[in-house]
């Protein structure tokens, strides 16, 4: 797929994307990958002192990356919902890592086709969520699954290093 | 499975007394499940805490959407096929043989939930008519207002475009809007959507040509059956076309129609004289 | 029947697998369009053709695209159903997956009541299932 040379869009995700949109998104990525009957409910709970992210990154008009966090453990039971394992299978981290990643790339095509603009959608990653870029540039719904913290992100790219101006040369 | 005996008996006493619609033993795992969202959404740690909550504080909102919750059908476009292909195959070429070029074609789909049935008879007719728009009218009715609502505005979310619609229509009746595909406005308007309760006298609709009955009466008891068949008799033209679901007859039932074999499946015809 | 999952992740290779593996199907697997044609190159070996190939968009190496314009050049593959599983849904997408040669579409997420609607349209659902 090419993209067209359009000009970057100024306006935040916060213009383009609403909670509702994001939430109805969720309402049919947990029935249809998770499994029947689960959801994510936009109700917050305590965050975990320990979290793992999953991410697509859109480059398009708006670039950014829709991010899904949670706990580790929280992780693995999505995983073994999404992999439909049963003990004694366990999962392991290439599971996590595919299972979670499909969960975002799902929810990044879906929320990729709402935004104006072609875009295209980077590869899954796991690991320490991107840095965020301007803080008006975020779109965050902030919930649980079956009980577990879990949030799903849309946020803007953070700028390139050698945008910066601050820097000093030496 | 948490939904209690007494849960579930409240339920089935609810449903039956505000729809006529029987849920009978058995149908636990269909009341788990289309609860569970709304006991989610309140707080609550499950379906019998739900019921007993509205017990306990009666709200004739939350009644309504329980209600609502248990009363819609499983909804997919071209459902069991046979019905729509022996629609544009048989029906439809007789029906227009045999009416006036004038006279509007009317269609009755009699429990429509969110639309996707007469959506989908829409889109038949407009592939198989010129000029569908003016020579047919789609009433579709449901017991439920949100239902009737969701007819009207011809929005469907992805998952439930992907329920049996083939993608050549999806492209050529539909555009996206937001997350959500949308029927196009020439085919939205050839629907007119109002509440009907199928278990009380039937408001002045019709005289209709063909009725879709699907997958509807299976909710009613014997002698509700009976009596719904007749009040859609009454609505339809002598010479015009029944629909039931796949597994549905009115075979021991109602014996004043005649079964016409389409298909692999069938269609009902008044019974002349009846 | 038979059927080729092509997806590069390995989750929704399973996920479609196992229900297709509900209705009855044997299935192979791809994780991506070179793959697939390897897979069905091999098939045709010892006999194997699949009735149904459900393929991923974007994928690396070969994507969804150019593997449907591949088996529909080539006649040994002309009774192969090809139905596309993406989470890419803008029309215009779908009307050039169509016109390449793709037999149907099922937008991501989906159901396995979904899959199984779209096997139906498709006359590929295996009786016993149908109720």
């Amino acid at each position: 797929m090419t993209l067209s040379e359009a000009a970057p869009i100024a306006q935040p995700i916060t213009e383009l994307l609403d909670a509702e949109t994001v939430q109805s998104i969720a309402d049919e990525v947990w029935p249809s990958l998770v499994g029947d009957g689960e959801a994510f409910v936009p109700v917050p709970v305590p965050p975990p002192a320990d979290v793992v992210s999953a991410w697509v990154d859109i480059i398009g008009p708006w670039t950014g990356s829709v991010v899904l966090t949670c706990a580790p453990a929280t992780a693995e039971a999505l995983t073994e919902s999404v992999l439909m394992t049963r003990p004694p299978t366990v999962v392991d981290s290439e599971d996590v890592a595919d299972a979670l990643g499909e969960l975002a790339n799902v929810l990044g095509g879906n929320i990729k086709s709402v935004l104006p603009g072609e875009s295209r959608l980077g590869l899954p990653q796991i690991g320490s969520a991107p840095s965020r870029g301007r803080l008006d540039d975020v779109r965050s719904l902030v919930g649980q699954w079956r009980g577990n913290f879990l949030t799903i992100t849309v946020q803007g790219a953070a700028p390139a290093p050698h945008a910066e101006r601050n820097e000093v040369p030496l | 499975m948490t939904l209690t005996a007494t849960s579930f008996d409240w339920v089935r006493q609810l449903v039956h007394r505000e729809s006529a619609i029987v849920l009978q033993p058995g149908k636990e795992y269909l009341v788990e499940a289309r609860l569970l969202p709304m006991a989610q959404q309140l707080g609550c740690a499950g379906v019998s805490e739900l019921v007993e909550t509205v017990r306990n504080h009666p709200d004739p909102a939350k009644t309504r959407r329980i209600v609502e919750a248990l009363t819609t059908n499983e909804t997919s476009w071209f459902r069991d096929g046979d019905p729509f292909t022996a629609f544009t195959s048989t029906v439809l070429p007789q029906l227009v043989a045999a009416r006036r070029p004038d006279e509007r074609l009317q269609i009755w789909s009699a429990a429509c939930s969110s639309g996707q049935e007469a959506y989908t008879i829409a889109m038949l007719l407009s592939d198989a008519l010129p000029n569908a728009a003016t020579r047919v009218s789609i009433t579709a009715t449901d017991l439920s207002r949100q239902m009737v609502e969701r007819t009207r505005a011809g929005r469907f979310s992805q998952l439930e475009v992907n329920r049996g619609l083939p993608a050549t229509m999806l492209v050529r009746h539909f555009t996206r809007s937001g997350n959500e595909w949308e029927i196009s406005p020439t085919l939205r308007r050839m629907v007119t959507a109002t509440e009907c309760n199928l278990a009380a006298p039937l408001p002045r609709l019709g005289p209709f040509d063909v009725v879709y009955l699907r997958n509807v009466l299976i909710y009613f008891d014997l002698p509700t059956k009976q009596a719904i068949l007749t009040r859609v008799r009454q609505l339809m033209r002598p010479d015009g076309w029944l629909f039931l679901g796949a597994a549905e007859t009115t075979l021991g039932v109602d014996d004043n129609w005649e079964r016409v074999v389409l298909g692999r499946g069938s269609a009902y015809r008044p019974r002349k004289g009846a | 029947m038979r059927a080729l999952v092509i997806d590069d992740s390995r989750a929704m290779r399973r996920i479609v697998g196992t229900i297709l593996k509900d209705f009855g199907y044997e299935v192979r697997e791809a994780g991506d369009g070179r793959q697939a044609l390897d897979v069905l190159q091999e098939g045709k070996a010892e006999g194997w053709r699949p009735d149904l190939c459900c393929i991923d968009w974007n994928m690396p190496v070969m994507d969804g695209l150019q593997f449907v314009f591949a088996v529909r050049a080539n006649p040994e593959y002309r009774q192969v159903t090809l139905m596309m599983v993406t989470t890419e849904s803008e029309t215009g997408q779908i009307v050039k997956a169509l016109a390449a040669g793709a037999h149907e579409y099922l937008i991501k997420p989906f159901t396995a009541d979904a899959l199984r609607d779209k096997l139906a349209l498709l006359g590929l659902l295996p009786e016993e299932v149908s109720a």
